[in-house]
């Protein structure tokens, strides 16, 4: 009898092909710099040392930050609206991350609907508030209330936890000597890494600088947005927001966008549009059906930025020893970047240590995470355009108000309601609300609202 | 849409329909505190500054040496003798000390000292100003060697009239050689010597020249006549053997006289020289006990001057004041009657001000009593110029006369760094009268001082300043002229300037430059402490987020 012997044991159980280039692999003590410690960073190194863990291998990672989400203000904070989609919500909550209650801001039970022809009211399809409205630095200029804790502080908590090391310096670029990722920190100081992940988002200036670098990365197209903090008070914001989101889908030309969240004390605002600029930010606060909703006199603006997303993915986001993550990988369009740095970062972790770090390798396993948010796009914005198409006709904008009504209404199957709330929520990947357009219900519905959009009709009339 | 590293015009600034005020930044260097803490005004945060950026600026690091030891001697000739004996006021102010501890700025400034001693370098000279005036400086202490080096290196002629047989003035003769090696204090004068001053030695005004003579000789005087006359206790039994003031005192031991305090040894005073003539008592084989008549938060000494002191077996008796002293038949002193004190009201100096406790006597067996209690200036010779109980009354920048101009210890007793920037001044205000130019400005004139508020301190990770190995007080004692402290070694030299915040200029963090996405700050060709970007609002968003993480304070909202 032939007793295999503790080699080919050990190769019948490995199915990390070390051979395949062992240079090109994290080997026990290898170290891996992490540029940018925000949500794609910090769920890349929970997840690249967590997955290590289990495999025993012992690994070195190093975020690089220069920021301190504790500060309060611009100066902490990476400029979103900061919502976190229910299905992330879930996601996460099933990796055994809670986001506890001093992180969320505000539980968002309903999206409201804002249209010139009325409001309508979606409820959260599971009846709770599991969407959460969230700062992601510690909060706006001129916060009162100090209570809360920052959302990209809490999840770098958990990395460093972890093990992850958090240096507060800034990498001004990425040498390669022999092969390998030397990082240049401003002071001079340079140091070798085994792997550098970016994930330093499209709101700085590093991937610009990786132009260069032999990983033949090219950085992704981005767009301005505007996001504005009205300090409206915690009393104020129950009244006029109650835990709801408010959309709002206006015919003002170049608007493709705009959504108030309320959070603590503050209510966010946030607009996506072309050529954003004052013009298109009052013309928004200014159109009446705004303004009964949310009449801005007297409520002052604390915090006002304009920053980038990610509007294509990088054309090719990893290279030997190098991986880009979050935006400035790929992520989804203009909703849920969060949860596209969640699977980007935890698809390049799991890549990384399961498999290799060579380009090659990313390509095979990696890659098709990117892609197929990328492809998801393409559908969205096929969505969106319709969404314009529909928003831009007072009689199709009727129809969706009459239909969401009823749904909301008479708890009939919610075919808008989802198509909606998915939309918004960016809950959903755009290829499932797409294929719920598809559905003869909802086709059917919208036809027989189509006809009833010839003549007005009121909302649901859940909008304060 | 665009590339993320070419961002489109427009957008949503430099619009007066703008929601928020507008956040604009605007970089506005601002005074550090070192320098406010600096009674001689100096750029420490440029020289440190300097060598801490060497590699942005591409020096290497003897260029960034040479350097910021000449911006330290644009302003004191002296940065080995002051990096060992000032008190470092500079340290007291910085802000690090909301973070960590303070930077050791006195230690870097004598590792740079000692390095251009070491290295040869010579003082820096300012070519074509000079004119034909000739000038006089009396006394080669600090002050009149600070402003002959000023005026011999703006090219005038400078003659140092010196009574005693050596230059240093209180540097030398107060000071003891295990602070401060009189082989530093020769190298430095050298350097001021060598830029073409001339020291006479063993002349002294009213003994060897008059000030009527000096004063048709050159076209101006400076007078840097200390005040090395001790004060004495005025109590009863002061008169005769074993009792010395401690400038007295200081001087024959400096100079290798034979001196015998005896076994028991009371100091009276709070101040340096008292520390140092008991230090330098002790180092004699003594017994010292310092008695002073307030508390220890009211000494006036450096504070670790005091610890190394006790260390070395110092007694101290506080709030105790002298009587009267008691003598054998012999003439010998025997016993010291203090009496006990207690603090009173705050008197005009804010401190509170010792009262006698009655029938509080006590008693100390006493071989010697060293005086330090305070020193004044040996006016003989100067009888005609404008003075105040003593002490030259001067107007303005330094003029005690018409043509005749004074500073340190003789207007009133200060440290080193203050006789220094005086000498200075007086010779800035003076080459400014010669050239008729318009008199100088300070430096720091316009600049707000930066707040410990305003620096982003969790920027800089917390590191324990760099120590100097020092002699333990065994080795003292037993190597009495050995200098205590160490010279901090060229790697916690580096070290300790990089913990600089920089506060209130920019060190090229490049963080404005990374987060602004409109591509506002535009790195510039030559780079140098406090100017590494062009900063143009055009494309500027106003969201203000480069003023919020810059972390020394340099940019603030326009």
């Amino acid at each position: 009898m032939r007793f295999p012997s503790q080699r080919s044991v050990a190769d019948s159980f490995s199915s990390i092909p070390l051979d395949a280039g062992a240079d090109l692999a994290l080997k026990d003590g290898s170290r891996v710099a992490v540029i940018g410690g925000g949500p794609a960073g910090s769920f890349f190194s929970y997840f690249l040392l967590k997955m290590a863990e289990a495999i025993d291998l012992e690994l070195e990672v190093d975020i690089f930050e220069p920021r301190f989400f504790t500060r309060g203000g611009p100066s902490g904070c990476n400029h979103c609206g900061g919502i976190v989609s229910e299905s992330l919500v879930q996601i996460l909550a099933a990796e055994g991350i809670n986001l506890p209650t001093e992180v969320v801001q505000r539980g968002i039970e309903s999206y409201v609907v804002h249209m010139d022809v009325g409001s309508v009211a979606i409820q959260s399809p599971a009846k709770e508030s599991r969407i959460a409205a969230l700062y992601r630095g510690n909060g706006p200029r001129d916060g009162s209330e100090l209570q809360w804790e920052s959302f990209d502080g809490y999840l770098q908590g958990m990395a460093v936890e972890r093990g992850a090391r958090v240096r507060h310096k800034l990498v001004t670029g990425v040498d390669w000597t022999d092969g390998k990722p030397v990082l240049i920190e401003n002071d001079g100081h340079a140091s070798a890494y085994d792997l550098v992940t970016v994930s330093a988002g499209v709101n700085s200036n590093f991937i610009g600088m990786l132009k260069d670098s032999p990983a033949g990365v090219a950085p992704p197209k981005t767009t301005r947005t505007y996001i504005c903090e009205f300090k409206v008070g915690r009393e104020g914001v129950h009244e006029i927001m109650g835990n709801a989101m408010h959309v709002f889908l206006l015919s003002i030309p170049r608007l493709e966008f705009a959504a108030l969240i309320p959070k603590g004390e503050f209510v966010t605002m946030v607009m996506l549009g072309d050529e954003l600029d004052q013009e298109l930010v009052h013309a928004f606060l200014d159109d009446p059906t705004v303004r009964r909703c949310f009449p801005t006199d007297e409520k002052p603006v604390v915090c006002s930025c304009s920053p980038l997303i990610n509007m294509g993915a990088t054309k090719r986001p990893y290279g030997d020893r190098i991986v880009m993550i979050g935006d400035s990988g790929v992520t989804r369009l203009y909703k849920d970047g969060i949860g596209a740095s969640y699977r980007t970062a935890k698809a390049a972790a799991a890549t990384a240590v399961y498999q290799g770090i060579s380009a090659d390798t990313f390509e095979e396993h990696y890659w098709p995470a990117c892609k197929a948010i990328s492809s998801d796009n393409a559908i969205g914005k096929v969505i969106f355009g319709v969404t314009t198409l529909f928003k831009h006709s007072k009689i199709s904008r009727r129809a969706i108000l009459r239909m969401t009504s009823l749904e909301q209404e008479q708890e009939k199957a919610p075919h808008m309601s989802s198509v909606l709330w998915n939309m918004f929520t960016g809950s959903a990947p755009y290829k499932e609300i797409f294929t719920s357009t598809l559905h003869p219900g909802f086709i059917g519905s919208l036809v027989w609202n189509l006809a009833h959009g010839m003549r007005p009709s009121g909302g649901n009339g859940k909008v304060a | 849409m665009s590339d993320a590293t070419s961002p489109e015009a427009g957008g949503l600034g430099n619009d007066e329909r703008r929601l928020t005020p507008a956040y604009r930044p605007s970089q506005v260097e601002k005074q550090a505190p070192c320098q406010a803490g600096c009674p001689n005004c100096g750029d420490i945060r440029g020289w440190i500054g300097t060598v801490a950026q060497r590699d942005k600026l591409g020096l290497t690091k003897e260029e960034a040496y040479e350097r910021a030891w000449r911006m330290i001697t644009d302003v004191n000739p002296f940065p080995s003798v002051l990096g060992r004996v000032c008190p470092h006021p500079c340290e007291t102010h910085c802000n690090r000390a909301e973070h960590d501890e303070p930077l050791a700025i006195n230690a870097m400034e004598r590792f740079l000292g000692d390095w251009a001693i070491e290295a040869d370098i010579p003082l820096p000279t300012i070519d074509g100003e000079a004119g034909p005036e000739w000038v006089g400086v009396v006394g080669a202490g600090p002050s009149g060697l600070s402003f002959a080096y000023q005026m011999a290196r703006r090219g005038y002629r400078v003659t140092v009239y010196e009574g005693r047989e050596k230059a240093g003035g209180m540097l030398r003769f107060g000071i003891p050689d295990y602070r401060l090696p009189p082989a530093v204090l020769d190298a430095e004068i050298e350097k001021i010597e060598r830029l073409g001053v001339e020291i006479e030695l063993e002349t002294a005004v009213g003994r060897d020249v008059s000030l009527q003579e000096l004063k048709q000789r050159h076209a101006a005087l400076y007078l840097g006549i200390g005040a090395q006359a001790g004060r004495g206790l005025g109590v009863p039994g002061e008169d005769g053997p074993g009792v010395w003031t401690g400038t007295e005192f200081l001087s024959l031991v400096n100079c290798g006289e034979p001196v015998d305090p005896g076994t028991r040894v009371a100091v009276i005073g709070g101040g340096n020289t008292a520390i140092d003539a008991a230090r330098a008592a002790r180092r004699l084989g003594a017994e010292v006990t310092i008695l002073y008549r307030r508390s220890r938060t009211e000494m006036p000494a450096i504070e670790h001057e005091i610890d190394d002191a006790l260390e070395e077996g110092v007694e101290l008796v506080l709030l105790a004041s002298p009587v009267r002293l008691e003598r054998q038949p012999n003439g010998d002193l025997a016993t010291l009657i203090a009496q006990r004190m207690e603090l009173g009201e705050p008197d005009d100096s804010g401190r509170r001000r010792p009262v006698p406790i009655p029938d509080s006597e006590l008693e100390l067996p006493v071989s010697a009593v060293i005086a330090a209690v305070s020193q004044a200036p040996d006016i003989r010779g100067f009888e005609d110029l404008d003075q105040d109980g003593g002490w030259f009354l001067t107007g303005n920048g330094g003029a005690v006369g018409d043509g005749v101009w004074a500073g340190g210890d003789a207007l009133g007793l200060g440290i080193a760094g203050m006789a220094i920037v005086q000498g200075r001044h007086a010779a800035e205000a003076l080459h400014a009268r010669f050239r008729g130019l318009a008199p100088p400005e300070a430096p720091e004139n316009g600049k707000r001082l930066v707040g410990a508020d305003e620096i982003i301190m969790e920027f800089h990770e917390t590191r324990p300043p760099a120590l100097p190995e020092r002699l333990s007080p065994e080795e003292r004692l037993a190597a009495p002229m050995a200098e205590v402290s160490g010279r901090i070694t060229e790697e916690q030299f580096l070290a300790e300037t990089s913990r600089c915040f920089s506060c209130g200029s920019c060190f090229g963090c490049s963080q404005c430059e990374m987060f602004c996405t409109s591509g506002c700050f535009t790195k510039l060709e030559e780079v140098g402490p406090g100017i590494y970007f062009t900063l143009t609002l055009e494309q500027c968003q106003e969201c203000g987020k480069c003023v919020e993480v810059c972390p020394c304070g340099f940019l603030e909202v326009n």
